[in-house]
């Protein structure tokens, strides 16, 4: 705990300093540093580093620039995501049609947040630039030497690498992880949907209604809050169940076939394999026809009398054994299937650990007695969690949005029975995942989808967090040795 | 400096109006069409351009299925071609979302350069197809092609006789050792016994649907009494209950004396069935004391055109003109889909097709499906419940699994 406490203290500490620097250069900076709060070039120029100055300069007025041509347009209308409604009228001599100069909504929520984070960006440099120029008088004040423009370039090349190596990555991060999450929080609290969907019509904020009908029954959508509830717990039990049953399905495949009384184990590794090398949907999608009511294991149970025995236990009222097609049966279907596809990527990664496995540690176990189970329980497994516990995790968030195993199984296959998970749009089988890309896909509830997206966010960020602290903190290190 | 001022200036404007050129010189047009059609389309935008030999066009044909249109329109509907092909039942949904034009504010273009009125081509085709491309009176679409489903059977088991109601068709199947196939899991199909009860469904200006289901029809049967009698279908031994989508797998596997399915499967179903297979209407369902057609669902496809096309007038153009008659008798020819075209549908050829002639004397029966989005996944539960036999057969158990429907597809949209 200790640790997270400095983290947060020094992340403020780290604020403070930034905004102490940036005050004290405004204070103490002579009249060419207060000048480049205004003309960011100015107090470069003042200690003829022209380039630069003409740099920022022009970094400045594109900003301006921005503002006024881009931002302007969309940005005033963010309050409101735009008043004025599509209106056409068709032209005979053009054959064309004539459009009002109307909103839309969604490019004024996209384009707005662009501006923002335009804005915040251009704010720090800014900030940065005013501290930078102060710098450059103290140095000049101390008769330091001035950089060219020329040698500070090569300081990029040379000391300063790392933040021309980070730069592009960082604007990449910006533009395509961290503005479209922004986006999806912000339509998270509109009435993004069928009804309002743009250019043709307008949405607008709704606040916190989304929210309240995801979690109460009897909001706008009459079983939202039942459906989710289900849909959540069963994320969960997959996600566990999809997580351990390979993880330990992957560690036993490899002992047994690390063993010495395997015989041909490439054979055996190479057949394994062959289920990564085959693409997952096309391998799944053969399993889902080969388990299908009419499909061949259901024709070969039937033949040989096990559909009959089956029906007269009363586990099944079907013709058919509903593999894919009833809850229960299906849910364990999935994870078996799963098994067999995630069996094999675990236990390359455990045969890659295995045999890093400290021989003099083995050896001692079995002079000292040892049989095979108390060396697998008391040597191999511990080795084994210290060294994968991270991607046990990272497992475990992976499967909660474990999209292909779960759609390519039972779109179009599994119809619910149940009369209140239909109603909202849900299955028993569904992950959150799944039923967010149906309610988007086909119902193009976007403001709904959205909470959803946000509730698994927090799901998974929630459980990374507290997995990693308790699993791999940084005391447990070195324990094993 | 100066060159970079302008480069960013530049760059901003771009950005911010969008400018695309106007079209001077050759007419550009999109259009999707279904995979199978796509020769006979390419074929047709040839025809186009030579009846209009003074213009010049520049024509670009993609596929896009008629049954997933909607689906690939709304994601972006500037970016969806000018002109596209889809299923009636998508056309609530393209309007709410404006994807789709009203033929009212063109009609002039129409008049001008084809000398047609709307009129004329509502009353060119038949009726069901008029009203299944208006919502909201307003006419959206042109219809060129009936679909819905009927009953295939095969005369070695079944009898012409025995087809009639389905007591008489499952008892024949049932003593060939064979079955009788349908889709039940599908608002589109399941509606059927419904419908024969006299209820039917609508839908509202804000996108929601209306059912009554859980309650007595107009021609005083309750809803309860419908679903007894599907359960009484559904829990025949020789009924067999088919996933939506894997009716041709089911015909090519054999099992099957009698399917219900439609035009799309008539060359599997003579191969399967034998050419001496029989196409009719659905068999009477049995309510209470009485027997009544049990009326599918009519459904049509239609193309319609993109209110953001960039020559809307020519769009609309080439839109009616692969809709017209003429080309409703190609479409014909070459991949034997019934037409909607009245004039067309008179063809000797037409008239000689069973599978045709079964969805002619279905449709004659059968109800054009008006329903909000909501509608779909419920129904499909419905069905899947009924022919996994999980509702009671005891009347409070239904009504409550009505009621529970009917909640469902009712629900306020969003």
């Amino acid at each position: 705990m200790n640790k997270i406490g400095g983290a947060v203290a020094g992340f403020f500490r780290g604020i403070g300093n930034f905004f102490g620097e940036f005050f004290a250069a405004v204070a103490k900076g002579d009249w060419a540093v207060k000048l480049s709060l205004l003309v960011w070039g100015a107090g470069y120029a003042k200690r003829r580093q022209y380039v630069k100055a003409t740099i920022m300069t022009a970094l400045e007025v594109g900003l301006i620039l921005f503002s006024v041509c881009f931002a302007s347009q969309y940005v005033p209308k963010f309050g409101t995501l735009g008043t004025v409604q599509m209106a056409q009228e068709f032209n005979i001599e053009t054959m064309q049609m004539e459009f009002n100069d109307y909103d839309h909504s969604f490019l004024i929520l996209l384009f707005s947040l662009f501006s923002f984070v335009v804005w915040a960006v251009g704010l720090v440099v800014w900030m940065r630039n005013t501290v930078a120029c102060y710098r450059l008088q103290q140095a000049a004040e101390a008769g330091k030497h001035i950089n060219t423009f020329k040698e500070d370039c090569r300081e990029y090349l040379g000391d300063k690498f790392h933040i021309t190596l980070l730069t592009l990555p960082i604007i990449g991060i910006v533009i395509f992880t961290v503005i479209p999450i922004l986006l999806l929080i912000f339509v998270a609290f509109t009435n993004y949907d069928q009804q309002h969907m743009p250019p043709s019509a307008l949405f607008t904020w709704v606040g916190f209604e989304n929210f309240k009908s995801l979690f109460s029954s009897g909001g706008m959508t009459v079983t939202f809050g039942y459906a989710f509830v289900r849909v959540l717990g069963w994320t969960l039990v997959w996600a566990f169940f999809a997580t351990f049953t390979t993880y330990f399905g992957g560690i036993l495949m490899s002992l047994l076939l690390n063993s010495k009384k395997t015989r041909a184990p490439r054979l055996w590794r190479t057949l394994l394999v062959i289920t990564i090398a085959v693409p997952q949907f096309v391998s799944l999608l053969l399993v889902r026809n080969f388990f299908s009511n009419g499909g061949i294991v259901n024709t070969l149970c039937a033949r040989i009398g096990l559909t009959g025995w089956l029906r007269s236990i009363g586990l099944i009222s079907t013709s058919y054994i509903p593999f894919l097609t009833a809850p229960g049966w299906a849910h364990v279907m999935i994870i078996l299937i799963n098994i067999w596809i995630g069996v094999p990527y675990q236990m390359l990664i455990a045969t890659g650990i295995l045999m890093n496995l400290p021989s003099d540690q083995l050896e001692s176990a079995r002079v000292d007695g040892a049989n095979k189970f108390q060396t697998f329980r008391y040597i191999t497994m511990p080795y084994m969690l210290q060294v994968t516990a991270p991607t046990l995790v990272t497992d475990f968030v992976k499967n909660i949005n474990n999209f292909n195993v779960i759609y390519l199984l039972t779109d179009g296959v599994y119809t619910t029975t149940n009369q209140l998970m239909a109603n909202s749009q849900a299955k028993e089988v569904d992950l959150l995942v799944t039923w967010l890309f149906n309610l988007t896909q086909n119902y193009y509830n976007y403001k709904m989808a959205a909470v959803i997206g946000i509730v698994v966010f927090i799901v998974c960020a929630v459980f990374t967090l507290v997995a990693f602290n308790f699993l791999i903190r940084g005391d447990k290190e070195g324990v094993y040795q | 400096m100066k060159k970079l001022l302008s480069l960013l200036l530049a760059v901003t404007m771009v950005l911010s109006l969008g400018v695309f050129a106007l079209a001077d010189g050759p007419i550009e047009i999109t259009v999707w069409g279904a995979e199978e059609d796509q020769t006979y389309l390419a074929e047709r935008i040839e025809a186009f351009k030579a009846a209009y030999p003074d213009q010049e066009f520049d024509i670009t044909l993609g596929v896009e299925s008629e049954s997933t249109a909607k689906d690939t329109i709304l994601t972006d509907v500037e970016a969806a071609a000018d002109v596209y092909a889809f299923a009636s039942d998508q056309l609530p949904d393209l309007v709410n979302a404006g994807a789709i034009l009203d033929l009212s504010t063109v009609e002039a273009a129409l008049t001008a350069l084809a000398g047609k009125t709307l009129d004329d081509i509502k009353a060119a085709n038949v009726e069901g197809a008029i009203t299944a491309a208006t919502y909201n009176d307003k006419f959206y679409a042109f219809p060129f092609a009936s679909d819905g489903f009927f009953m295939f059977y095969d005369p070695d088991y079944i009898s012409a006789e025995q087809a009639e109601t389905w007591e008489g068709l499952l008892d024949a199947a049932a003593a060939a050792g064979k079955k009788v196939g349908m889709t039940l899991a599908s608002g589109w199909y399941n509606t059927a016994f419904f419908n024969a009860a006299g209820f039917s469904t609508s839908l509202n200006a804000d996108g929601t649907t209306n059912m009554d289901w859980n309650g007595t029809s107009p021609d005083g049967y309750t809803g309860v009494q419908v679903v007894q009698a599907m359960q009484a279908i559904a829990g025949h031994d020789a009924f067999m209950a088919i996933a939506d989508g894997d009716i041709s797998n089911q015909i090519a596997g054999g099992d099957l004396a009698a399917v219900i399915s439609g035009t799309w499967d008539t060359k599997l179903v003579s191969d399967t069935f034998g050419e001496d297979y029989e196409a009719r209407a659905l068999p009477l369902l049995t309510l209470g004391e009485d027997q009544v057609p049990t009326r599918g669902t009519v459904s049509f496809k239609m193309i319609g055109v993109n209110p953001y096309a960039t020559n809307t007038g020519w769009a609309v153009m080439l839109a009616e003109f692969l809709t017209n008659e003429e080309s409703q008798v190609a479409r014909f020819e070459a991949r034997e889909i019934p037409p909607t075209n009245i004039a067309a549908s008179e063809s000797e050829a037409v008239q000689a097709n069973k599978g045709v002639v079964g969805l002619t004397e279905a449709a004659a029966v059968g109800v054009v499906q008006s329903v909000g989005g909501k509608y779909w996944d419920p129904t499909a539960s419905f069905g899947e419940q009924i022919a996994q036999g999980t509702i009671g057969t005891d009347e409070a158990s239904i009504q409550t699994a009505l009621d529970q429907l009917v909640e469902g597809v009712t629900a306020p949209v969003g």
